[in-house]
């Protein structure tokens, strides 16, 4: 008697060894190595993505940069962020600046989780993405059970402490910088546990416009490239 | 308790169990329950109260009539199959009454006399004429106003029902009664064609209320707010309008010092004509609103609207939502975060990066063709960071290097930006720099003086 495979039983079981493929839609990373490591190939539209930032600015946008300018025209909505964002810098990443919403949350604290949710649930938005220091269990199942009434892509990005709590999302990455891009550490993911970061070559795609100001060799002419006559000799 | 004429008209439940009963002498009623507060019939109000009735069913139907004894009829012939059919639409009327703070008998009949003896004599709904003649012909003679002068002839002959007035000889009847009472029996019966003067709404819309109580908080005013929608719903649908403004205007109490009204505007982007989308507006909007004092008055005006879009219905929806919803879901956000908070890109034409980044408020309109003659062509090619520091950040120097919990090691070629002359001057040389925990930092070197020590800014986070 052969037994039947689980994950050939429902969709929504798999073994401990493999990745699930659940019927989440999802959307390309950009990135080969990365999308190889996620469930399902890419990040999962409409359900809560973690993301665990040592600091802000170490190239998160760079890392949903592919997937954001995948979205077509659909609006992107940053809610809280760290720091005023550069609409030219974005538009140098690809999204069209008549997309971008900033949102500031006003005086109450709350006001940013309810217009998260307001955003989730229209399902208007392509993208949303949340900053936010402290986030308790009850308010991050609401906005995980808010995002999955429509197929947007939402990121949580929180400091990477916040690692140690439990959280309802199904993919949890922390992320930090390393030498030429950042590391991607799986914190959580519906598949086998992977101790070992990812690295993701990432740098911001101007730095190599000119030639470097500190250059490790100077440049210099082989022997006899020269000719004598031409030196003056 | 309510009082016409020094007798009883209506009272609350609390008085009827106290014994009260309709038509007691005042005098009686006050010693039963002594502490009972006593109101006149104000006909003025009572027609006031069926006008907002009358306007808020307006949305049902183009063809509202009043009747005598405090009756609307609706003709609702039209409106079936719009609205889901018979049952549907009682329901969405009861709720609507419901909304507005009133209660009502609702009949539905083939005819119009005959909806509104059912109505009268609380007799329920009849959808054929046979049914109808069924449940008329059981109730008392005393509900057709005309027949009530001969109520005790009639009584003394033994015919106290319709179905027995029917029975009775029609010219007799007419020489004894008068030509009114066979007329509203036929009427009923359908046997004579109706003639209604039908309710037309108004060229402009304002609708006011007096609250019952001296309000204190800006939240509880939104059952009266909702209130007045209703009446504009009914408005708008009557005048196949959309509002593109609305103001609803607090009226505050009269005290030493007269106080104008706060006025609470609400504009919308996308024109609409339905009142779920403007109570979630008002709603987070007088969440926000402190009261300076009591609120005794609401008044609810439509100073802009236009035309009634007919909605286009595609054939496969888009997967983002209409552009409309992305406009409701904008000013839902504006409403409570405050219109300066719910930000657009509006990059502007500038070298100075603070100057470059300006972000507007979404309710500002600027054309996309302007916003794109904004951009750099070559907005690809300039080294921008994501983030930019509100404040730049006048860093330490470790080593002659810029330190920023790290050394900062220059990674990339100097950009001079030295523009500004006419306002804020700024000669600036940026670099890219990259910190010993291997993020990415946008410096910059102001020049401007002779001094030996350069000195180093943080602008910006590479994101």
């Amino acid at each position: 008697m052969t037994m039947t495979a689980p994950e050939e039983v429902h969709p929504s079981l798999w073994r401990a060894s493999q990745l699930a493929r659940g019927a989440t839609p999802c959307l390309d990373t950009g990135f080969a190595a990365l999308s190889a490591q996620l469930p399902g190939g890419g990040w999962p539209l409409g359900v809560l993505i973690d993301l665990l930032v040592q600091q802000h600015g170490i190239g998160e946008l760079r890392l949903l940069q592919p997937a954001l300018a995948a979205l077509g025209t659909r609006p992107i909505v940053l809610l809280q962020p760290p720091h005023a964002p550069q609409a030219l810098a974005l538009a140098a990443l690809g999204l069209d600046p008549s997309r971008l919403v900033w949102l500031r949350s006003g005086a109450k604290s709350s006001d940013a989780l309810w217009a998260a949710e307001q955003v989730l649930r229209s399902g208007c938005c392509g993208a949303l993405l949340l900053w936010q220091k402290h986030a308790r269990g009850e308010t991050l199942r609401r906005l995980h059970l808010a995002a999955q009434s429509a197929d947007t892509l939402f990121c949580m990005l929180r400091p990477l402490e916040a690692a140690r709590e439990a959280s309802p999302a199904p993919l949890r990455l922390s992320l930090k910088p390393a030498a030429g891009g950042i590391d991607i550490g799986f914190v959580k993911r519906r598949g086998p546990l992977r101790e070992a970061p990812l690295f993701l070559p990432l740098t911001p795609n101007l730095l190599q416009r000119h030639a470097p100001l500190d250059r490790d060799t100077s440049a210099t002419a082989p022997a006899r490239s020269i000719q004598p006559a031409m030196v003056g000799g | 308790m309510v009082l016409d004429q020094e007798r009883v008209l209506a009272m609350s439940d609390l008085a009827y169990g106290a014994g009260v009963r309709e038509g007691m002498r005042r005098g009686g009623a006050m010693m039963l329950v002594p502490q009972a507060v006593f109101q006149q019939r104000a006909p003025q109000l009572e027609a006031e109260a069926r006008h907002a009735v009358a306007m808020a069913l307006l949305q049902f139907t183009p063809q509202l009539a009043e009747a005598e004894e405090d009756t609307l009829l609706l003709d609702i012939g039209a409106s079936l199959r719009l609205f889901g059919g018979i049952r549907a639409l009682c329901r969405q009327v009861q709720a609507s009454l419901r909304a507005l703070g009133f209660t009502a008998v609702l009949s539905c009949a083939p005819t119009a006399r005959g909806a509104w003896l059912l109505a009268r004599g609380r007799a329920g709904r009849a959808l054929t004429v046979a049914g109808l003649l069924r449940r008329i012909a059981p109730l008392p003679c005393g509900l057709l106003p005309p027949a009530r002068p001969y109520l005790d002839w009639l009584d003394g002959i033994g015919c106290r029902t319709l179905g027995q007035l029917r029975r009775l000889p029609r010219p007799g009847l007419q020489r004894r009664c008068g030509r009114a009472l066979l007329d509203m029996l036929d009427d009923a019966h359908g046997e004579r064609p109706e003639l209604h003067a039908w309710l037309a709404a108004p060229a402009s819309f304002r609708a006011r209320m007096e609250l019952f109580d001296r309000v204190e908080h800006a939240e509880a005013l939104l059952f009266g707010a909702h209130r007045l929608l209703l009446q504009l719903t009914g408005w708008l649908s009557a005048r196949q309008l959309a509002v593109a403004r609305i103001s609803l205007l607090l009226e505050h109490e009269r005290g030493r010092v007269a106080r104008p009204p706060t006025v609470i505007e609400v504009v919308l982007g996308e024109p609409t004509w339905q009142d779920t989308h403007l109570l979630r507006l008002l709603k987070e909007r007088l969440a926000k609103q402190a009261l300076d004092a009591p609120v005794i008055g609401l008044c609810l005006e439509a100073p802009q609207v236009q035309p009634m879009a007919a909605p286009s219905e595609s054939l496969f929806p888009e997967p983002g939502g209409s552009k409309e919803d992305w406009q409701r879901l904008l000013e839902l956000l504006s409403a409570r975060l405050g219109a300066d908070n719910v930000l657009r890109a509006a990059p502007s034409a500038d070298y100075r990066p603070e100057h470059a980044n300006s972000w507007i408020s979404v309710q500002e309109k600027i054309r996309p063709a302007a916003l794109r003659a904004q951009l750099p062509p070559d907005a690809a090619s300039l080294p921008r960071p994501a983030w930019l520091l509100d404040q730049p950040v006048a860093l330490l120097m470790r080593d002659h290097r810029p330190y920023y919990g790290s050394p900062l090691r220059l990674c990339s070629t100097g950009e001079r930006i030295e523009a500004g002359w006419w306002s804020v001057p700024q000669t600036r040389d940026y670099f890219m720099a990259e910190g010993e925990d291997k993020a990415y930092y946008w410096l910059y070197r102001e020049r401007g003086g002779e001094d030996a020590s350069p000195r180093w800014y943080l602008q910006g986070l590479f994101g």
